[in-house]
This record gives C-alpha cells, structure tokens and sequence, in this order.
C-alpha cells in the first residue's frame, strides 16, 4: 500500500468513506434501540478508515489522521467503559449497576412496556458504555492496520 | 420465497468455500474469502440474527481481507510442492 | 495414493458424524430455557433498552464486555510490539 491506487478507486473511497462513517455512527447511537451496538458500530467505522489507507498513499493517511488520534480513542474509550461501570459505587450501587435508569434525567425517561416507537432518551448507562466500547473498537482495529502497514514500509524499504 | 433464497445461498456458501481452499491465487482466494463472508452475514440475516450478520460483514468481509492483502504484499507467494 | 484414500475417509467420517450430531437435535425447541424467559420478560423493564441483546451484552452480562475490550487492548499491545519501528542498523535477536 505505499503507492495510491487509481483516480476511480480513490474517488469511490472519498464518497463510500462519508456513508460509512454515518451509518457506523447511527449504529453505536442507536444500539439500545436497534441491531447493533458498540462492537459492530466501532467495527464499521474503522472499515471506512480501513478503506482509505488502502486508497491512499500512507504518507497522505498519515497527514489526515496521526497514529496519535488513533491512540487517544482506544485509551479514552476504556477509560470511559470502567468509569462508567466504576461510577455506580460512590452513588451507593453494586459495580456495573445500570443507576441512570428510570430516574428521568440523562438517558433515563421511562420506557413503556412492549412494542414502542424507541425513544433515544432511554436505558441508562447502557447509550454511555456503548459510545464508549465504539470509540474504542473504532481506535483499535484502525491501529491495527495502521501498525501492520507501516511495519511492512519499512519491510520493504530495509530489503 | 424465503426458503429459495435461503437455499441459494447456503449452496454459494459451499461453492465459495470450496473456491478458497482451491485458489491457486492468493489475492483471489483473499477477496473470495469476502464473498463468503458477505454471504454468511446474509445467512445470519436470514436466521433472524442482525447483530451477528453486522459484525460478520463488518469484521469478516471488510478488515480480514485488508489483513490478509497486507499480509499477501509483505510476503512472497512461492508454490512448495 | 494411500494417503489421498486416508485423508478422504477422515473426511467422510467427520462429515457424516457432524451431520449426525447436527440432524439428531430438535431444532428450536430447547430443553431448559428457564433464562431465555426470564430475560424476554424482565428484560426490558429491568435495563430499558428495547434491544434485548444490547440488554444482556452490555447489562447482565457486562463483565464479558469488559473482558473482550481487555482482549482488543491486548491484540493492539501485541500488533503494536510485533510491528515496531526498528532503527537503522538493528537487527532481531535470536534466543
């Protein structure tokens, strides 16, 4: 991947790239409501990533996103998993207890029992551990390609 | 209507898995191994389990072949007979 | 070859006892689903979230998720060790 592909592919990348990134999003907002959640949202986006390093030229990747950015997601999205699941004792609850749940403020409007329209503003801690577990699965599997194209360059240049 | 497409493909399932293992070229046996990806999402789909079906086609179809391409390019394809 | 004949036999025996390990199971009916019913109708009440799988994964069940994100950290730690950046002149070393 040290060279950039074609004019077609590179262009089908900017457009496909945009479609991916929101519809991985909606998946990661919407898990409580509907298939999906943390993992397969975060799994998405970094396909959309995925699919521009393989684009293009890993120096003009580089220049978009720094490795760092990458980093700072993956540690900020565990750090904000057990926060929140660390959160629950001092309020007085067991670990991973869902506290936001029921009380009507952020994320916590009652649900009505069975079939409902699926209001956003629902579930507790549930919206919070999966925007946590997407940005880090979106950090992880970004720099994980990252690392194995940068580490095959200098392969290749060492040869 | 269901059951047809459901047949059809479960049947791609085992031609593509059969592709893979006989594919003389690695790149097309890697891109083959995305087709058979998107197809068991499909497969998970149609057995009513759409959580499955997105990780597969997210983490099978799209970031195992892109593992498999810098793996194939790091590497020299030599025939042991 | 009597390898090729050996290697199909295996083949052949290993598909006909998965087939009839797979076919002699009833299929959706299980035996015990005392659980399966508890979470379909405690579920969504109990967490309220209308995804009764993102309910079990993230809810019952989060010590499991908090597990796998252990497991993609370790997959990254060791990718990223595996493909460091070496400097000029460096070279493995063999134990």
């Amino acid at each position: 991947m040290s060279d950039s592909l074609s004019k077609i592919i590179r262009t089908t990348a900017d457009v496909m790239f945009l479609f991916i990134t929101v519809f991985g999003f909606y998946i990661v907002l919407h898990g409580h409501l509907t298939p999906g959640g943390g993992f397969q949202g975060g799994a998405v986006i970094a396909t959309g990533f995925i699919l521009l390093i393989v684009a293009y030229k890993l120096e003009d990747f580089l220049g978009w996103f720094q490795k760092r950015t990458f980093q700072n997601c993956e540690m900020s999205g565990l750090v904000l998993f057990i926060g929140t699941a660390l959160a629950a004792i001092p309020l007085g609850y067991l670990f991973f207890m869902n506290f936001l749940n029921g009380t009507g403020g952020l994320f916590g409007q009652a649900v009505p029992f069975g079939i409902n329209p699926g209001f956003l503003n629902t579930a507790g801690t549930i919206p919070i551990m999966n925007i946590a577990v997407g940005i880090e699965v979106l950090g992880g599997l970004s720099i994980i390609i990252l690392y194995m194209t940068t580490g095959i360059r200098s392969h290749e240049e060492g040869e | 209507m269901i059951e047809i497409i459901h047949i059809l493909v479960l049947i791609g399932i085992l031609i593509t898995a059969a592709l893979i293992v006989w594919q003389k070229n690695l790149v097309a046996a890697a891109v083959t191994f995305a087709a058979f990806s998107f197809l068991l999402s499909i497969e998970f789909y149609i057995l009513q389990a759409p959580d499955v079906a997105i990780a597969e086609a997210a983490v099978g179809a799209g970031i195992s072949t892109a593992i498999y391409l810098i793996a194939i390019r790091a590497t020299h394809d030599q025939e042991v007979t | 070859m009597m390898r090729t004949k050996v290697a199909w036999f295996t083949l052949v025996v290993l598909a006909g006892s998965l087939l009839f390990a797979a076919l002699s199971i009833p299929f959706g009916d299980p035996a015990m689903s005392d659980m399966d019913d508890y979470f379909i109708a405690h579920g969504q009440e109990q967490t309220g979230a209308n995804n009764i799988v993102t309910s079990i994964v993230f809810d019952f069940r989060a010590f499991d998720t908090l597990g796998e994100a252990c497991v993609l950290f370790t997959a990254v730690f060791g990718v990223s060790v595996l493909f460091r950046l070496r400097k000029k002149g460096e070279d493995y070393e063999y134990e």
